[in-house]
């Protein structure tokens, strides 16, 4: 994958760098002719017909976050899982991959059953 | 490495003026991905109101509204830019236009056949997924920028929905590669030719949707869950939280992030019937080109048809299902794949 | 013109990396270090390892620095506060990593390891889930351990914060 696989990216970096300039171009001939007339109702963020008070980065849905550590840890096995789907029919001893994903898929099957039990004892999900 | 690049100005003239221009600029690039998204807008008002047994748009033009969601556009792009006090001038204004772009790359890795395409990458299903496990972290940012209370609940929302749903979106897509065993995705539609099942006289085709029904429903369901579409467009309650995290948003950057919705409804439904449905393959008389877009267009109408009937998930169901069940279905996806694959071989 | 490649993308990486440690606002500095990354996976690109390139992508920028930002986002300070003052712990960390890198770089040139597997032009992808899945497959069956672990460690941290709530 030397030079024709480096030739498809550089194609679809170039297709990316297009894709920014188009929006930021529209976005600058929009702001550009404008005389902007800023005033102080227009300046504050909405708040469904009420004037906003309070902080406007308040703290919410904090109790969440150990989905954010299983989903990176996921992540990465989707990355191992991935390499064993590619090359399932082509392992040299033919059939040799199996028990070692198949103990991998396994083990973390553990902590999905322990999801699951947690997820039907309702207060604690 | 690549051999160096010996003469830059010939180097990009030749670019300027070859076919690789017009796909990048015209189709399947970048106009027609804006004339698309609008057809999309209208698609979508068009169905949930005739659902709702209502008419929608209609005096645009006379076939029935088609130009209004143009109209709409002409519209949003001459609105004032205000930005709310305090809030993060950067990101407001970054954060949507890289969720367009991010759109957009993800509809220049797909085939719509053999030969429109922009860029054949490799590794296209990863880098496909791999772009969509960036937008998590832009609507967060939009979210944040706003400084303002609905626009953050919205993104935090966003945050873990979409967290939640990526792993299943993941494992179900592994199902396509171990049955095509590449993860090309022009690879992985020709290797749905094979018919399935022959009958004298027609043949069912081989298109993945029947091997990996349980695989291709997971995909629709964790899709529509990326996508923040209804039934999981909690981050965007319309009643709740007043269009969550795009609640701040004036004139051209709304329209950027709704673009930005639309272009993913766009590019998950083409990476559907490029996956499940066989991609451009189907009998001879209908061109290509024309059977991916038949397909394409079954696909969202479906995923729009769930917006016009379902009611919203709550955001603590919705973590749950994401979590457990349906990660539960991806892996039991992974080992009947398994067993279909290597099965005839026992 | 890859050297011209190379040194852009290493300067990207280490310009991000100095703004996010440098920058006031919490929030740049984790986006300045999604950046850092995907100059990083560029580098991946170069050295013809697409896949891990991709993976890069996909679990630093679209896992690790949206854990950063939502925990910045959450429980960091206000913008415009950062740490400012000098100290001198601070001075003496730095020269002991300095210490580390430059021993850890004597240590990474060629001649100190002999590797008994040279990774040739076809080292490609298949090469290395055949590597992953055949000759170390136990490693791999012990790496899943290190994952559950995490995972039940995770949940354990989701049902004892909602126990105490």
């Amino acid at each position: 994958m030397v030079a024709p696989g480096l030739a498809e990216i550089f194609y679809y970096l170039g297709f990316i760098v297009v894709a920014t300039l188009v929006p930021i171009i529209a976005l600058f001939l929009i702001v550009t002719p404008r005389d902007a007339k800023p005033s102080p109702m227009k300046l504050e963020t909405y708040e469904a017909g009420q004037m906003p008070s309070g902080r406007g980065r308040t703290r919410f849905i904090i109790q969440y976050y150990p989905y954010l550590l299983i989903f990176v840890i996921y992540d990465v096995v989707a990355m191992f899982l991935f390499a064993w789907a590619l090359t399932l029919r082509t392992l040299q001893p033919p059939g040799s991959g199996t028990w070692p994903i198949l103990i991998f898929m396994g083990v973390l099957l553990v902590p999905l059953a322990y999801s699951i039990h947690l997820a039907s004892q309702r207060d604690l999900w | 490495m690549a051999d160096p690049i010996s003469d830059p100005i010939g180097f990009s003239l030749e670019i300027m003026t070859s076919p690789l221009f017009f796909k990048v600029a015209v189709f399947p690039g970048l106009t027609s991905i804006g004339i698309i998204i609008a057809l999309f807008i209208w698609l979508d008002r068009k169905i949930t109101a005739r659902v709702q047994l209502r008419v929608g748009p209609l005096y645009a033009s006379p076939l029935g509204g088609v130009l209004q969601s143009f109209a709409d556009l002409i519209k949003f792009a001459f609105k004032e830019l205000f930005i709310p006090r305090n809030a993060d001038k950067f990101f407001f204004v970054a954060a949507p236009v890289l969720a367009l772009i991010g759109g957009a790359g993800l509809v220049g890795l797909i085939p719509f056949t053999p030969e429109w395409q922009i860029s054949n990458l490799e590794l296209g299903l990863p880098a496909f997924l791999a772009f969509v496990t960036l937008s998590p972290m832009l609507i967060l940012l939009a979210g944040w920028s706003a400084n303002s209370k609905y626009p953050f609940i919205g993104g935090l929302r966003s945050l873990f929905q979409q967290t939640a749903y990526e792993i299943p979106l993941w494992l179900s897509a592994i199902g396509v590669v171990m049955m095509a065993g590449t993860m090309n995705l022009i690879g992985i539609v020709q290797a749905q030719a094979k018919p399935w099942y022959v009958f004298p006289g027609m043949y069912i085709p081989g298109w993945y949707i029947i091997p990996q029904a349980l695989g291709a429903l997971l995909f629709f369901i964790t899709a529509t869950a990326e996508m923040e579409r209804i039934p999981f467009d909690l981050p965007e309650a319309e009643p709740e939280i007043i269009m969550g995290w795009q609640a701040e948003y004036p004139g051209f950057l709304f329209m950027s992030a709704a673009g930005a919705s639309f272009v993913r409804l766009y590019a998950f439904s083409a990476l559907f019937s490029v996956l499940y449905l066989g991609g451009w393959m189907g009998p001879a008389p209908v061109p290509a080109l024309l059977w991916t877009a038949i397909k394409i267009i079954i696909v969202s109408s479906l995923i729009i048809l769930l917006r016009a009937t379902f009611p919203r998930v709550r955001i603590d169901q919705l973590l749950r299902a994401g979590w457990t069940y349906l990660l539960g279905l991806a892996f039991l996806n992974i080992v009947i794949t398994y067993l279909l694959v290597v099965g005839p071989r026992i | 013109m890859p050297d011209i490649a190379f040194f852009g993308f290493a300067a990207v990486t280490v310009l991000g990396a100095i703004l996010a440690l440098e920058s006031r606002d919490l929030v740049y500095g984790a986006v300045s270090l999604g950046v850092s990354f995907l100059g990083v996976a560029s580098l991946f690109f170069l050295l013809d390892a697409a896949y891990i390139g991709v993976f890069q992508i996909a679990v630093y920028i679209g896992a690790v620095v949206i854990l950063i930002l939502f925990t910045v986002m959450l429980v960091g300070p206000a913008k415009g506060e950062g740490p400012t003052e000098f100290r001198r712990t601070a001075l003496f960390i730095g020269i002991l990593v300095a210490m580390m890198l430059g021993v850890g770089g004597a240590l990474a040139s060629p001649s100190a390891f002999s590797t008994n597997q040279p990774c040739t032009p076809e080292c490609d992808l298949a090469q290395f889930s055949q590597s992953l899945l055949v000759t170390y497959s136990v490693q791999l069956a012990v790496l899943s351990l290190v994952f559950a672990a995490a995972v039940i460690g995770a949940l354990t941290l989701a049902k004892s914060e909602r126990g105490t709530a």
